[in-house]
């Protein structure tokens, strides 16, 4: 199952499933006067097409190792979602400290406090910039 | 001299002094951001988008223009000192860092500078003339020519950006679906919604742009782990007059190349450069040095990345068709601010379509004047750590996203894309079709139903039509091209490999 080729098909596949089978729950309509589901299912058809033909050819093309480094791209998303959900419940500001304090252990440079309270610092100046200068609605505190 | 007209009135636009604030802004920032390492002009405009939202329609659209084509100077300053490729500037690595290896950094950025100024400015005359006569063609299409060239436009994007036909429609393909959640404006029939009330009006643009292009690209540099060391050579800028002189007929040859290729359906800057990089190393006078480090080698490419990238606004503000990923982040700008691009908008918003004209070439200036002298002092934006940049532009990303809607849910969607974008990457699916996808994808089901219903549910309009039929025609011959290839490969390989068991 290792192979980029095989999997991107697969990938393919199951996206096409997805959105063709929720399609199916739409009126259809006929060409003349087409419902909601019919274009999606048309184009979820030609990408499954796609999809199964991408696994074909990977049975007869050279494997390629496929690596994925889970923790990075977890590390990243659980500072956004946590910068969203601490915005949304207590203030901005706060999101910010905890989105630089938890995306820095994705870096590859040493852990540092100082440094992430300098980051976290001139990121507030820059919010409070764009709110006052910009006119952006940012709900720092 | 209605042109001259016209281009007065751009000019006079174009030179208020806010305007002229907005160019030199998006310039800067613009360079500033398209030098940081896997930030091109797809990235960077997706990430200082939400600067423009509070700006006048006018001074927006100049500033969105200048940071374009500033990040296209700073990706190609990358590429000259450091070897840092980008999508949009492969080609500036060949010579432009053979030429920083013989210590002639400061000439390699001179010349790349100088040549994107000829580009620019060929591509504006280009620009003045073309698109209003484009515009008047636009008037022809029906709905299934629309079609039809919104096909041609995926074939094309497929190929070129990805190099593989499959991935690339599979790409567009996928975004096409993406652009289907939402209501449906024909019945009102909420689609791929999954009971959630903010996906009613769609996945934002900035969302999928940011989550695919912003985060997937940081999450992408922190899994390579390469700390790239700062460039520390000297720079000397000005160039003896016989280095000069070699600058002008290469620059002059990428211009029109340039020029015409960013016309094109699909075309764009990439493919520009690599054409007139080849065209160099056949006709340049000094095509022997090319490839070790020769004026030639920078210039040419330089002039076509620009010319294609200005003329590439040509289908865009002509046809309202955007025609690679980046026009088409462009044409989400600009229905942001609330010009629908298309044959109307030259005759409808004169004034806006005339003063982007002209700022192009006021932007070039800014770049010659201002970006070009001060590139030393640029370069200092690698010698922050990539510690310090990551958690930045991740806010940058959060802001964007936020302050489109003013709404927090926006971010989940953003880190959702981000996640896929990041699986895209990992299983070598590029992403920039899937925009061209996202944005055409509702114009082109609203365009295919029209012209079934006219036609009352017959495929035919497709093809008796001259229009559509002959670029539905040029689809055809491009996929039986690539299938004939892709069987004489096959082929090859076959034999290679019975001969090696042999």
């Amino acid at each position: 199952m290792n192979d980029r080729n095989l999997a991107r098909g697969l990938f393919l596949i199951a996206i096409a499933l997805t959105f063709g089978l929720m399609s199916l729950r739409y009126p259809m309509g006929d060409f003349s006067r087409a419902g909601p589901g019919l274009f999606p299912l048309i184009v979820s058809c030609l990408l499954f097409m796609i999809g199964v033909f991408t696994v074909i050819r990977s049975r007869f093309s050279e494997r390629v190792h496929i690596e994925f480094n889970w923790k990075n791209i977890a590390i990243i998303l659980a500072s956004l979602c946590g910068f969203a959900l601490i915005s949304h419940y207590v203030n901005m500001i706060a999101g910010i400290i905890f989105m630089v304090f938890c995306a820095s252990f994705a870096g590859t440079a040493s852990y540092s406090l100082a440094r992430n309270l300098k980051i976290a610092a001139g990121l507030i100046a820059v919010g409070f910039a764009f709110q006052k200068l910009l006119g952006f609605n940012l709900p720092l505190y | 001299m209605e042109v001259l007209h016209n281009l007065a009135l751009g000019f006079e636009v174009a030179l208020t002094w806010q305007n002229l604030m907005y160019c030199a802004i998006g310039c800067t920032v613009g360079t500033l951001v398209g030098l940081l390492p896997g930030l091109g002009p797809l990235a960077t405009i997706s990430i200082l988008l939400p600067l423009t939202y509070s700006i006048p329609t006018s001074g927006a659209l100049i500033m969105l223009a200048g940071i374009y084509y500033g990040a296209q100077y700073g990706d190609s300053v990358s590429a000259i000192t450091m070897k840092i490729p980008h999508a949009s500037s492969i080609v500036a690595c060949i010579d432009g860092y053979q030429m920083t290896l013989k210590g002639q950094t400061g000439l390699a950025l001179f010349t790349a500078g100088v040549s994107s100024f000829i580009g620019g400015s060929v591509a504006i005359v280009v620009l003045t003339f073309f698109a209003p006569m484009l515009g008047e063609v636009a008037y022809l299409f029906g709905p299934a020519d629309y079609c039809a060239l919104m096909l041609l436009g995926f074939v094309c994007v497929s190929f070129v950006t990805t190099g593989s036909l499959l991935n690339g429609m599979a790409m567009c393909l996928i975004g096409v679906l993406l652009g289907q959640i939402g209501t449906d404006v024909n019945s009102g029939a909420p689609r791929f919604t999954m009971n959630l009330d903010f996906l009613l009006d769609g996945v934002g643009l900035v969302s999928i742009a940011l989550g695919c292009f912003g985060i997937a690209e940081i999450t992408k540099n922190l899994d390579n782990k390469d700390e790239r060391t700062p460039f520390n050579g000297k720079i000397n800028l000005i160039p003896t007059w016989p280095e000069f002189k070699r600058i002008i007929p290469s620059a002059l040859r990428g211009s029109v190349i340039g020029s015409f290729l960013g016309i094109l359906p699909g075309g764009g800057p990439v493919i520009a450069q690599f054409a007139a990089y080849a065209v160099d190393k056949k006709v340049s006078k000094y095509r022997h040095e090319i490839g070790s480090g020769a004026i030639e080698g920078v210039a040419g490419q330089a002039a076509a990345d620009e010319a294609a990238a200005r003329t590439s606004f040509i289908p865009l503000m002509s046809i309202g068709i955007p025609e690679n990923a980046v026009m088409a982040l462009m044409m989400a700008a600009f229905i942001i601010k609330g010009i629908q691009p298309g044959p109307n908008m030259i005759a409808g918003h004169p004034d806006l379509f005339w003063g982007l004209v002209a700022s192009m070439w006021v932007g070039n200036v800014f770049l010659i004047t201002l970006n070009v002298p001060l590139v030393r002092y640029w370069l200092s934006v690698f010698k922050i750590p990539y510690a310090v940049l990551f958690p930045s532009i991740l806010f940058f990303c959060c802001v964007g996203t936020y302050s489109v809607n003013s709404n927090l849910n926006d971010i989940f969607v953003t880190a959702g894309f981000g996640f896929i974008g990041y699986l895209f990457l990992r299983l070598d699916l590029d992403a920039a079709p899937l925009m061209l996808g996202f944005i055409l994808g509702p114009m082109l089901e609203e365009n295919g139903r029209r012209a079934l219903l006219l036609s009352r549910g017959s495929f035919e309009v497709f093809f008796t039509r001259p229009i559509s039929g002959s670029l539905l025609g040029l689809i055809m011959i491009f996929i039986l091209w690539q299938l004939v290839s892709f069987l004489r490969e096959a082929k090859k390989s076959r034999a290679r490999l019975e001969a090696t068991t042999q």
